[in-house]
């Protein structure tokens, strides 16, 4: 059988038994081994399971467990209301100050988890009752909260991030550092956006009022003293300084990645035990629980899909589609934006962690051939799979948001993540044109790359 | 849909009928257990690595065997506990087509998945074991300087595999029992 056949059989299978329902993890690692079987021989067959195991057993790759258990035990306490009420304090007297508050609570809260549902839990449950009581509309609400968690695949400690280090075999420091500059980027455009979007809302509700005396709250400005100011920073403070703090110092190159997430989640826990008294073994209960349920489910679909990208280069599946790409000269930006459409269509049915690890030995081979930085383009590509995470028909965040505001209609709610899609997409071509807002912060901290191909 | 990385909880599978409740009753306390190990382990993993941090920054100590310590501790409570989290549904799947099937072979396509996902795990769980085998027999070590031997990591991947494979035959046996006895 010739490369294509074998290539199109393999992506066809793929695709059937995953559509059928069957857990990503055994589809994946059972097409893997069929085709092993059928076209492999029967020698590397039994190296299978070591196969899987040797993957795995990457100490990078093991750190995101404890990235994990970090997330949870921050998620599950009573840390992400405290930081909001906390931001919401010192940011009322803005116009839409409360918008801004809630984005700025799940930038620092994303940093601290590390990921975008547990974000949009923490901060949304606290955040979105907050704003519609003072007359924002439930998607303007909704769409904040959406975005905002998206940022927890972006900014460090970022599950996908560390995939796709170890995917394109990138420094993972490097690639966390350059994250930052983005991120704050598109905080920014989330920021302007609220504000524009808040003052609009306001003098509508204004000339309704003016009208016929309809009042919305969106009207009332909040008093809040000094003293509110100051009575969350006791609790809030310790949490942003050691978790993003040290964090940050730790990944200039003072501890490996594993070892920034054992002491981050033991520095959680740590923390939620001094500060909010969740020590004993039943209150520990849930969060350990949950840590193991996400890490093995993630873990297992990790494993495999290496297994399968292995068989896929085995059969020269990736090499020949990446020649054929490469063989196309496409332009840089017609190659850049036809893969990154890939990632969006992808990511209507697949998290993250899969578009990566069974897409990055095709796509990467032709991005450096057309001279792309890679650490500039994880960043992008996070982005974009972050909009995979809001966008219709299928944004994880979608449903975390529904589960936590079932009030406001799901139409409401996609509505209103539309624009910050679209914010999204601005950001990757400002991105694209500026490419020093994610590689400076990266160089300036650990030298420029050694020609970072 | 897809869940990616939410932490929300998945039902539970339905309560299983009479036929394999026996069975159900011996392998969920295990589930427990490993559960219960699993997740000590996740914490003392952290420990460790925190300690390795703290042992070069203040004592200047090389770290030799903390790295690999953590990875036995972390992959064992990975493999063992994936039984435990296929009884709660929790490795997550394309669920689109489930909304497009008329109930009845959607039960068909269920019964199918969890088939494929059993013969697939078993042959897995096959296959970890020959390497176990081999691993004892030829006294494999890691190429480290600690040198531990590598059946520790072998065992732990062929017990959860097996325990795997448990659970999805008897979910495969639910799906068979509640046929016989159409509800």
């Amino acid at each position: 059988m010739s490369i294509l056949s074998i290539g199109l059989l393999y992506g066809g299978s793929t695709l059937l038994v995953m559509f059928a329902g069957m857990p990503i993890a055994f589809a994946l690692g059972a097409v893997a081994t069929i085709f092993m079987i059928a076209f492999m021989p029967s020698s590397s067959v039994d190296t299978i399971t070591q196969n899987v195991y040797e993957e795995m057993a990457s100490i990078t790759l093991l750190s995101i467990p404890l990235f994990i258990l970090k997330g949870s035990a921050i998620g599950r306490s009573r840390a992400g209301q405290d930081l909001y009420g906390a931001l919401h304090a010192w940011l009322h007297r803005i116009p839409g100050g409360l918008g801004i508050a809630n984005v700025f609570a799940c930038a620092l809260f994303a940093a601290m988890a590390g990921s975008s549902p547990a974000t949009c839990s923490a901060i949304g449950s606290a955040g979105i009752p907050e704003m519609r009581k003072h007359g924002y509309s439930g998607g303007f609400a909704a769409g904040i909260i959406a975005a905002g968690g998206t940022l927890g695949i972006l900014l460090p400690p970022s599950i996908t991030m560390i995939l796709y280090a170890v995917a394109a075999e990138q420094s993972l420091g490097r690639l966390f550092l350059a994250a930052i500059g983005p991120a704050l980027l598109l905080v920014a455009l989330f920021t302007v956006y609220a504000m524009w979007r808040f003052r609009r809302e306001y003098v509508h509700a204004k000339a309704a009022y003016e009208k016929s005396g309809t009042y919305s709250e969106i009207l009332r400005v909040d008093e809040l003293s000094l003293r509110d100011k100051f009575a969350l920073l006791p609790r809030v403070l310790p949490f942003i300084v050691l978790l993003t703090g040290v964090m940050i110092a730790l990944y200039g190159g003072f501890a490996t990645p594993s070892e920034t997430a054992g002491l981050g989640a033991v520095l959680a826990l740590i923390l939620i035990a001094v500060i909010y008294s969740v020590w004993s073994p039943r209150d520990l209960e849930p969060i350990l629980v949950a840590t193991l349920r996400e890490s093995t489910m993630l873990m297992l679909i990790i494993g495999m899909s290496l297994l399968y990208s292995y068989v896929m280069s085995y059969l020269h599946i990736s090499q020949s589609t990446a020649e054929w790409i490469v063989s196309l000269h496409l332009s840089r930006w017609v190659l850049l934006t036809t893969i990154l459409l890939m990632v969006v269509v992808l990511g209507f049915f697949l998290p993250p962690v899969s578009i990566i690890l069974m897409t990055a030995p095709i796509i990467l081979p032709p991005l450096r051939a057309a001279e792309f930085d890679l650490i500039w383009f994880g960043v992008i590509m996070t982005i974009v799979m972050e909009m995979g995470l809001i966008h219709p028909p299928v944004g994880l965040n979608i449903f975390v948001i529904n589960n936590i505001a079932p009030d406001i209609p799901l139409r409401d709610v996609m509505w209103g993540v539309l624009p910050f899609v679209g914010l999204m997409i601005l950001g990757v071509v400002i991105l694209c044109f500026v490419p020093g807002i994610a590689t400076w912060f990266s160089d300036l901290v650990m030298g420029p790359a050694i020609v970072s191909k | 849909m897809v869940h990616g990385l939410d932490t929300v909880g998945t039902a539970s599978e339905a309560v299983s009928p009479e036929d394999t409740a026996g069975f159900e009753r011996f392998i969920a306390p295990i589930n427990y257990i490993v559960v219960v190990f699993s997740s000590v382990a996740l914490v003392i993993a952290s420990f460790v690595l925190s300690y390795s941090v703290a042992s070069r920054y203040f004592f200047h100590f090389s770290t030799d065997w903390q790295d690999e310590f953590s990875v036995f501790l972390i992959v064992g409570a990975v493999f063992m506990s994936s039984a435990a989290v296929q009884a709660r549904r929790g490795h997550v799947a394309i669920e689109v087509v489930s909304h497009m099937m008329p109930p009845r072979a959607n039960h068909i396509r269920l019964f199918l998945v969890d088939v494929a996902s059993l013969i697939f795990c078993a042959y897995f769980c096959w296959k970890s074991w020959l390497l176990l085998h081999e691993a004892i027999v030829e006294g494999f070590r890691t190429g480290s300087t600690w040198q531990p031997p590598l059946w520790i990591p072998y065992s732990l991947m062929t017990c959860g595999m097996l325990l795997l494979s448990i659970q999805l035959l008897l979910q495969v046996a639910n799906h068979m029992a509640r046929w016989k006895k159409p509800v």
